[in-house]
């Protein structure tokens, strides 16, 4: 059953982890060309993707050379309710950034 | 050659622009009951807005965008709705303060009350807006405001001892009524780096097609500008130390401030403080009407620009005009000007660091200064200035309460 | 491409470099067991009302019933229609084809009264 949302009311939202934990707030989308359309091959979740917002400014002056957070696979994450995104994966799974 | 002449010209025209009804209160304030010793004050603050504006100046040459879009753009409209709503308020008030101060001074001229010419006033900066384009607006403004080199030539001409000023450009503790000093020195840093001046800045060096090879320009125009017209602002501040500051006198309006015009002027000191305080503000009331056009324009996507046909911008022009009715609308209802003043500068303050903070991330980015990063200097101003910012954020409220 | 990053809150152009907003919205379909799919970009105030919250969004729909300006409002434009995504958004379309300079044109038509009009 595909359903139409609004991808900037998804970005922004607490991502959960399968046993209903916090990770951290969905912030970026990658997207990739596949034939003539898009789709979202990845997510950056927490820390990472807001350091990311934040600049280079603000991490050299806070002391973050490289950001935390991470990045979740198209098929690690379940959309299907788009309010609370969860995790189909361990954390361990999940790319760190 | 011609880059030479627009370059002299923009420094004349910032000096002309720069007093208006904020610098004048205080630094008038400033002087009158604090002699010289609020004079680091407004050389910091100017320090402070020449490093932003050219670094505003320096984005919109670079990625042709203005402060407000560069700030959509890269924080998102999320982030942005707070300073810009925040800025909105803060220029209507600003804006009504200016038609206000530009309505006394004719009152001061012909002695009719001052609200009855904030329509007139109003009006007459909607018909600049409407049927003027950037060079006069700017160049027109900029130049009638020489008259504010009355201020300067006034410090001048009453000798005052070298010592003493220059003991003023150094920091001290006063010895009397430290809440007032510091509230002064707060206000001086809210009335110079105003919020609309940097997407102003950044709006007219889109207007004038900047570009990466024009950056040492938006130096120069940035720090000798603003540099220049400090000046002013500082002769105001010498002048009303001299003439006010052995009575201890506290200067509450504005009638009163131009009496310190008259050991140098005689009779014909309150025309010339009228005029002074008249130009400034009627031009920075255009400059402000026509900045909400910038702002919401590019926060928004429509098309802008005061070059443009009218009829090809009617959303712009729709922006500005709205504007220009609620100041004239407000001040008509005869609020204090000096008190408005005040308010907006206080506001100004503590909104300071949401309009520092996207400097610090933006000046890092090769999207919107290509290879002309900050470097770890830059960097550390900035980082200093946020600080700074935030610290006078939190103490103006209280500063205000207590020694306004 | 980073969606947030790259193409919300930027600048959209026609295919003759005409303004045309900005990018205020983003709709994409959830496929089960597909990635999701990008479908199109939204142009329009309500839109932008939408991401502050939904009150404000149907807010500015109100508003721009009342004005007559609704129709066809957000525009909708589909990935497809996009030609190139770089520092701003260039669409394969002209602004014509869309419902995005509605408030503009009712606009102008009030501009143009004013005497002195260029």
């Amino acid at each position: 059953m595909t359903r139409e949302v609004r991808l900037d009311r998804l970005v922004g939202r607490e991502v959960y982890t399968a046993n209903h934990r916090r990770l951290g707030r969905l912030e970026e989308c990658r997207a990739e060309r596949r034939g003539t359309g898009w789709v979202i091959t990845e997510y950056v979740i927490g820390a990472a993707g807001l350091m990311e917002r934040l600049g280079l400014g603000v991490r050299l002056i806070v002391g973050l050379e490289r950001a935390a957070g991470y990045v979740a696979r198209w098929d690690q994450l379940d959309l299907s309710n788009p309010d609370r995104p969860t995790l189909k994966c361990a954390i361990e799974d999940l790319q760190r950034r | 050659m011609r880059k030479l002449f627009n370059l002299a010209l923009g420094i004349v025209t910032s000096i002309g622009g720069f007093v208006e009804v904020g610098s004048i209160s205080t630094s008038v304030q400033a002087g009158a009951e604090f002699r010289f010793s609020l004079l680091w004050a407004v050389a910091a603050a100017t320090m402070f807005l020449a490093a932003l504006a050219e670094m505003a100046g320096r984005v919109a040459a670079v990625s042709k965008r203005s402060m407000a879009a560069a700030v959509r753009e890269r924080f998102g409209f999320h982030f942005q709705i707070v300073p810009l709503g925040a800025e909105f308020i803060i220029d209507t008030l600003l804006l009504t303060a200016e038609l206000g101060g530009a309505a006394i001074a004719v009152k001061m001229l012909t002695g009719i009350g001052f609200q009855w010419w904030v329509l007139p006033l109003g009006l007459v900066a909607w018909l600049v807006l409407w049927f003027g384009n950037f060079t006069v607006i700017e160049d027109g403004v900029g130049l009638l405001g020489i008259v504010t080199l009355s201020f300067v030539v006034a410090a001048w001409q009453l000798h005052p001892d070298v010592a003493p000023i220059v003991r003023g450009f150094v920091p001290s503790i006063p010895h009397h009524d430290l809440t007032r000093y510091a509230f002064l020195a707060v206000s001086i840093v809210g009335a110079t780096v105003s919020p609309y001046l940097l997407n102003f800045y950044a709006s007219g060096a889109i207007e004038e097609k900047w570009t990466a090879e024009d950056l040492w320009i938006n130096r120069l125009t940035a720090w000798c500008g603003m540099g220049f017209g400090s000046a002013v602002a500082m002769g105001c501040l010498v002048t009303a130390a001299i003439v006010f500051g052995p009575q201890h006198l506290k200067v509450d309006t504005y009638e009163q401030a131009a009496q310190m015009f008259v050991p140098v002027y005689g009779r014909w000191a309150v025309a010339l403080f009228a005029l002074s305080l008249g130009i400034g503000c009627f031009g920075a009331a255009v400059e402000i009407a026509l900045n909400a056009g910038y702002v919401l324009g590019q926060a928004f996507g429509w098309t802008w620009g005061i070059d443009k046909k009218r009829r090809d911008v009617s959303r712009f022009v729709a922006a500005f005009s709205v504007v220009l009715l609620l100041g004239v609308g407000i001040a008509t209802i005869g609020f204090d000007p000096l008190r408005v003043t005040l308010i907006s500068v206080a506001l100004t303050v503590v909104i300071m660091p949401l309009v520092v903070l996207p400097f610090l991330v933006l000046m890092n980015e090769e999207e919107y200064v290509g290879t002309h990063t900050s470097g770890p200097l830059g960097n550390g101003l900035l980082a200093t200035l946020t600080v700074l910012g935030a610290l006078m954020a939190i103490v103006v409220i209280p500063l205000e309460i207590f020694g306004g | 491409m980073d969606v947030v990053r790259d193409v919300l809150d930027k600048s959209v152009i026609d295919r003759n470099g005409r303004e045309m907003g900005r990018v205020d919205g983003i709709l994409v379909e959830l496929r089960p067991n597909q990635p999701v799919h990008l479908t199109a970009v939204l142009i329009g105030p309500a839109a932008l009302g939408d991401r502050l919250h939904p009150a404000v969004g149907r807010l500015v729909r109100l508003i721009e019933r009342s004005f007559g300006v609704d129709q066809d409002r957000p525009a909708r434009i589909a990935f497809a229609g996009i030609d190139a995504i770089d520092t701003k958004i260039r669409l394969r379309m002209t602004i014509t084809e869309t419902a995005v300079a509605a408030v503009e044109q009712r606009l102008r038509s009030w501009v143009l009264r004013l005497p002195g009009s260029r």
